[in-house]
């Protein structure tokens, strides 16, 4: 049996992908998430803490100043 | 910890309008303290968080003017609206135009486009034969906006849902704001409030399940119409519902706007076009039921017979501002604008109160002025100004905040001490925080919304409406009181259940008291399935009494100019041929009751409906 990882804010269900050599961990995105999403996960890098709320607005990414972040999808139950 | 601080002018919600009444006020005389409260940021809240494509509906000069706004107006809300509010927004749309180059630096033909005649240049779309749509090149829009309010001198804070108007001696007082990052509270004495929190945009649940599914910005979660009502404020028109077209489980825009008015048609699956306009006024809503009712679904909106290069404009504009998700939602199901049958449209997945994109609010005047003096409304929370989009929000938004800076340069500090009233309603508001173990509020928001989704979906049916109210009441009284928040971001959720159900059964009573049928789909009451003249002119009031919700009927003011106050439809006979399913047969009739059953009870001696089963 595999050992659970860690407890992080990060929910294991997420369509976040950040590029972790080009944040800046300036936490613009946390900042900027017009639904309260993000927050600062592991290594000080954003992370999804309530996709449930996510508009698929695609603000995160559009404001990251590094282009640091890419949307994989969109949330499962309207892919 | 409660903060207690004083301003002349609150504004709830900085978003279009807020943004703008915040711009207006503090210009208006920049010795009053102007504060603005956001749910969210300002640099991306609300509808135009992302951007904004177009300004779907402003008349300018040369080519349309306020008359042909107001008659417009007039047509699309069969006459149930103040025209003086639909005049001053008229007026002031040229202005608009200018202030919105100025406020995100952009020369005149960059934001918006001009012919060569150096006009703007407009598109038709609407209801009557006149161009009133004026494309604009506003991806940063809001982030504009928010660099504007802070260059005033306005104080923002972000993260502060306002959880309480106070009024007293006839009058605002004040508000509550909650920190939803530090948990801190914030009571703000103030002798004006502008109330541009947005639309009901969460009520009914789309088809996907998807709380977050909503065509609004799902911040948006009806709390303006909640707040106003509990100060005591009038709301109007809440039984015209808001039903749209959409692009199937992407619940964003159907994009007949953006692709419609560069050439791109819609056709039900036999390819008969829907309607003949594109605005969401209640005839074109009746045709989509109809073709839905007819088997004639799914509604296409045809992009891959567009010549390439208007193709690649449609993707630029799509992928690149409002929600541009919509490329990885294209993406994800492989398909591109260049298929056909690419753009599937669904109808009234999520049935929800508005006044931009409706015309469902609370009662504002050509002033922005409610019942409660003070209390001042602009943008999709206002019923004033119907079916105004972006441009009714952000010109009336200026508006108010004109009037409310006139307004509290004028008054007093109203006096009494609203603490206690504040600390009480912390205690609520806190109380699922305080729970051990409980319902999670996303569960209790899908029961409402579903719920609400199911019942209120016209055709009108009355029955369900009571039942709609039936279950507003009963997961207020049992759901409510159960719901656990784990954190403050959760306690955010289930302050917002609250509006969702105080909306929902606003919806529902006021579409129960209007004993009529009017503006086409949506207010179509199947045991009224006619236009009535004794509600020409006249609205369905809702306000809080001192026994709960109460309904009335209000004269909407003199018109001006009598323009034409209906539209081309005809309510449907609901007299389907339905067929013969089953053949007509001799049942047989089993006698009423049991005794082997009852035997078997009365020998284990256990009588009684617990083990009846």
């Amino acid at each position: 049996m595999k050992t659970p990882k860690k407890k992080t804010a990060e929910s294991p269900y997420s369509w976040l992908e950040v590029d972790r050599k080009k944040c800046s961990r300036c936490s613009l995105c946390v900042e900027m998430c017009p639904m309260d999403v993000l927050r600062m996960g592991e290594e000080k890098v954003p992370c999804m803490r309530y996709p449930d709320d996510c508009w698929y607005c695609d603000v995160c990414v559009s404001i990251c100043p590094k282009k640091a972040i890419t949307l994989k999808g969109l949330p499962y139950l309207i892919r | 910890m409660l903060h207690v601080k004083k301003a002349d002018i609150v504004i709830i919600g900085g978003g279009a309008a807020g943004a703008m009444a915040a711009i207006h006020a503090r210009r208006a005389n920049p010795a009053l303290k102007v504060v603005i409260l956001d749910k969210s940021r300002i640099e991306t809240s609300g509808g135009a968080g992302r951007g904004m494509d177009a300004i779907n509906t402003i008349p300018l000069p040369p080519y349309s003017d306020p008359e042909d706004f107001v008659e417009m107006q007039t047509k699309i809300t069969e006459g149930i609206l103040d025209q003086e509010v639909s005049y001053v927004y008229g007026e002031r749309c040229p202005r608009l135009v200018q202030e919105l180059e100025e406020i995100t630096g952009r020369a005149k033909g960059d934001l918006f486009p001009v012919d060569e005649r150096g006009n703007y240049q407009l598109r038709y779309v609407q209801a009557v034969n006149k161009p009133m749509m004026l494309y604009m090149d506003g991806g940063d829009l809001k982030r504009s906006l928010a660099k504007a309010v802070h260059a005033t001198g306005a104080e923002v804070y972000d993260r502060t849902p306002v959880l309480k108007i106070f009024a007293g001696d006839g009058r605002v007082v004040g508000v509550l704001g909650f920190n939803i990052r530090t948990g801190e509270y914030l009571f703000i004495a103030a002798k004006a409030v502008c109330l541009t929190a947005g639309p009901a945009g969460r009520m009914g649940l789309a088809n996907s399940g998807y709380l977050s599914n909503t065509y609004e910005f799902p911040g948006n979660s009806g709390d303006g119409y909640t707040l106003a009502y509990e100060a005591g404020a009038e709301l109007v028109n809440m039984e015209c519902y808001q039903a749209l077209t959409m692009l199937k489980d992407f619940q964003g825009p159907a994009c007949g706007y953006v692709a419609g008015t560069r050439g791109a048609k819609s056709t039900n699956r036999v390819g008969e076009g829907i309607g003949t306009h594109a605005y969401p006024s209640g005839d074109t809503r009746l045709a989509t039921w109809r073709t839905f009712a007819e088997g004639k679904g799914p509604i296409y909106l045809h992009t891959d017979r567009l010549p390439e290069e208007v193709i690649r404009i449609i993707e630029h504009i799509q992928f690149g501002t409002e929600r541009t998700g919509r490329y990885l939602f294209h993406k994800g199901r492989k398909q591109d604008y260049r298929q056909p049958k690419c753009l599937e449209l669904a109808f009234a997945e999520e049935i929800g109160a508005c006044g931009g994109h409706s015309s469902s609010g609370v009662n504002g005047n050509r002033r922005g002025e409610t019942n409660i003096p003070g209390l001042f409304v602009a943008g999709d929370v206002d019923a004033g100004l119907p079916f105004s989009f972006l441009g009714g929000a952000l010109a009336m938004g200026g508006l108010i905040g004109e009037e409310a800076a006139r307004y509290a340069a004028e008054a007093d500090w109203a006096g009494g001490n609203p603490r206690s009233r504040a600390r009480e309603e912390i205690r609520d508001f806190e109380a699922p925080l305080r729970r051990k173990q409980g319902l999670p509020a996303h569960l209790v928001e899908f029961k409402a919304r579903t719920r609400l989704q199911y019942y209120l979906k016209p055709p009108k049916n009355p029955e369900y409406h009571r039942i709609a109210v039936w279950w507003m009441e009963r997961i207020r009284r049992e759901d409510l009181p159960e719901i656990k928040a784990e954190n403050y971001h959760d306690l955010l959720k289930a302050y917002e259940i609250r509006s969702i159900l105080l909306v929902g059964e606003m919806m529902a009573r006021a579409s129960l008291f209007r004993e009529e049928s009017r503006w086409g789909y949506q207010h179509w009451r199947v045991d009224f399935p006619e236009k009535q003249r004794e509600w020409d002119g006249a609205w369905v009031v809702v306000r809080k009494g001192e026994k709960g919700m109460e309904l009335g009927k209000k004269k909407v003011p003199p018109y001006r100019r009598n323009f034409p106050t209906s539209m081309e439809y005809s309510y449907p006979k609901l007299s389907f041929d339905l067929g013969v399913l089953f053949q007509k047969a001799p049942h047989y009739q089993n006698p009423m009751g049991d005794p082997w059953t009852k035997a078997r009870m009365e020998k284990r001696g256990r009588a009684g409906r617990k083990e009846g089963g």
